[in-house]
């Protein structure tokens, strides 16, 4: 039932975004320290480069920036959900400190667990999901009135509240480490990706294949729970169940990026709400620019993070929060919630 | 025959008891009416009938299963609701909302097979709402948003269809066009209709059953012409009414009605 118009307007904007995309990358992988010229890139890319090109792409800048691209489109769909099932424009896995919570674990892991190099990096998404899973617990008990129901504003003062309070409960225990552990979480909160080698790709990727063709398999449920709860119901969905269902995945995935990107907020709240202005709140014409545009973001802020300064670098998590909070503001003016 | 009926129900918002111990019966392919003064628990009731409010106590049947263990996707064939003022999300058109009616019998992607749109083309043209097709919900008048609604509750092609005050909102033609189409569905396709109306010349003319509802109880229940009195009317709703005849449907009608005592308007205004 969905215009034809439509489909054709969403397959244009795909194709534009993945031209972006595209160059984006290649701007990416082609400034940095070692200087990759274009020519030398794209040969490199079909495999006719020099053996040092060949190495730095594939064992230094591909793994990076494959982490990238996938944590910028697991950000957004988690928050295109989120936005989905509680019904609030400003949610979104950063905001409602559902990130520090995944930080908040990962700290205590390291605290108190037995820290095997070898499986660390696949244990971390598990430690971070967990943490996650049991914030966003929270905060809908917490900002559950009764009678009322979920009040957008209140979810985010809570979510906002929770996450000071975790990332300040992440700095107070890092009094325990050692610098190396310290600088780590440091860099981990800033949203500073880390993940640079292959066992990182591998270790975050079959969540993504998992989940995200699952979400798509929900499109039609999350057009419904998007009409109203009395209509979801009436139709025969299970609408508490489903409602649960999806907010476990959706926090699993933008916790298992946070895990090897650190807490990068704002993407998830970009990401949907751009995608809703080219095409509406259809999940299944939406989330592909969704994914598409988060990526994007991610690529563009962690590019300038590493060469706006002359000396040093910004994390990719601050670089978005500077786009990112703005944004949020103008969405909250235009939602009145406050 | 009563494909649905309610025993014993006792329905509650929280720890708030809002009905006790009452039985329903709903007739089989018959327009029954709920009418009641407000806040007496007229779409407390619809809710808990069609499994949208949980109940405390009691059982409601439908064909003699408890609605509340079956499968929320199968009652959802045989029950269809229009809410009280339903919302809907920005953006969305005539015709996806409609389709969204085929959910109960969709499985895995949720693609429309050539069935469901030819359902869905015949919902919308019942409602005379075709033309609406490609708009914008929430750029529609009120009026059309609720056919819309209509359309997507005829769309899940269902025996029996709910409908909380399906004429607020519309002028005194839109209203009728309403009743007149609910009227040919209950004709045509048999279907059973439940619809809370607050004018009751209108529902009187409409149906062939009524409830009258007051403090969460039911007052009568039953064919309308016998359940109908001057007494019935100033018991519910303290009304005094003269019940006259009307000659465009041979039914009752009421007229001259006034309240029995003001007791609103006991200050009086200056
Ligand atoms: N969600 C709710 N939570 C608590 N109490 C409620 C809720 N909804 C309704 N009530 C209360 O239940 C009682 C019955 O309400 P209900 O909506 O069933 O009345 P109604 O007969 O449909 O009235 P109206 O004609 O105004 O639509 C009222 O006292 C109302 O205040
Ligand atoms: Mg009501």
């Amino acid at each position: 039932m969905i215009d034809s118009k439509l489909k054709r307007k969403q397959i244009i904007v795909c194709s534009v975004l993945l031209v972006l995309l595209f160059l984006a990358v290649t701007w990416s992988i082609t400034s940095g320290e070692y200087k990759m010229d274009l020519s030398a890139y794209l040969k490199t890319l079909i495999g006719q480069g020099e053996f040092k090109d060949n190495l730095i792409l594939m064992e230094f800048r591909m793994p990076r920036m494959l982490i990238t691209l996938l944590a910028g489109m697991a950000l957004s769909m988690s928050g295109a959900i989120i936005q989905s099932i509680t019904k609030n424009p400003l949610a979104e896995s950063g905001i409602l400190g559902i990130n520090a919570g995944g930080g908040f674990a990962i700290t205590v892991f390291i605290v108190i667990g037995q820290v095997n190099p070898n499986t660390f990096i696949y244990v971390l998404p598990l430690i971070s999901a967990a943490g996650g899973i049991l914030t966003a617990l929270l905060i809908f008990l917490f900002s559950y009135n009764k009678g009322k129901g979920i009040s957008p504003a209140n979810m985010v003062l809570i979510g906002v509240g929770l996450s000071a309070a975790l990332s300040g409960g992440s700095i107070t225990m890092m009094r325990k480490f050692n610098e190396d552990q310290a600088e780590f979480i440091a860099a981990w909160m800033a949203g500073n990706i880390w993940g640079d080698e292959w066992s990182f790709v591998l270790a975050f990727l079959p969540w993504i294949l998992i989940i995200i063709p699952f979400l798509f398999f929900k499109s039609s449920s999350l057009n419904i729970i998007n009409t109203n709860d009395q209509t979801a119901k009436s139709l025969g969905m299970n609408l508490d169940k489903e409602r649960l269902i999806l907010l476990i995945i959706s926090v699993i995935l933008s916790s298992v990026a946070v895990a090897v990107v650190g807490s990068i907020g704002f993407i998830g709240l970009m990401g949907p709400h751009i995608a809703k202005s080219f095409v509406g709140p259809r999940h299944q014409l939406f989330m592909p620019i969704a994914l598409l545009t988060g990526a994007f973001l991610l690529v563009i802020a962690d590019t300038i993070g590493q060469t706006v300064l002359s000396i040093g670098t910004i994390p990719a998590g601050i670089v978005v929060a500077i786009i990112g909070a703005p944004y949020f503001l103008y969405l909250m003016y235009k939602t009145n919630s406050i | 025959m009563n494909r649905l009926t309610g025993r014993n129900l006792t329905i509650a918002y929280g720890n708030k008891i809002i009905i006790e111990n009452l039985d329903i019966g709903i007739p089989d392919k018959k327009i029954t009416s709920i009418i009641g003064p407000n806040g007496c628990g007229k779409s407390t009731l619809l809710k808990a009938l069609c499994r949208l409010l949980p109940i405390k106590k009691g059982k409601i049947a439908l064909d003699g299963t408890d609605i509340n263990k079956s499968a929320s996707k199968e009652i959802a064939k045989k029950i269809a609701i229009l809410p009280q003022s339903p919302e809907v999300a920005d953006g969305l058109t005539v015709g996806e909302l409609v389709s969204y009616g085929r959910y109960p019998y969709q499985k895995g992607f949720g693609r429309l097979v050539p069935e469901d749109v030819e359902v869905i083309d015949w919902a919308l043209q019942v409602t005379g709402i075709t033309e609406f097709k490609h708009r914008i919900i929430n750029d529609l008048s009120g009026g059309q948003k609720q056919r819309v609604w209509i359309a997507m509750a005829l769309a899940q092609k269902t025996d029996i269809i709910f409908l909380d005050e399906p004429t607020t909102f519309l002028d005194i033609a839109h209203q009728l066009e309403i009743l007149e189409l609910i009227k040919e569905l209950n004709q045509k396709q048999q279907t059973t209709i439940v619809m809370v109306l607050h004018d009751i010349n209108q529902a009187i003319r409409f149906s062939d059953y009524m409830i009258t509802m007051k403090d969460g109880e039911v007052i009568t229940q039953g064919n309308i012409p016998e359940v109908l009195s001057s007494q019935l009317l100033a018991e519910v709703f303290q009304i005094d009414a003269e019940l006259m005849q009307d000659k465009l449907t041979g039914k009752p009608m009421i007229a001259n009605y006034q309240l029995v005592n003001r007791k609103y308007s006991k200050v009086e205004i200056k």
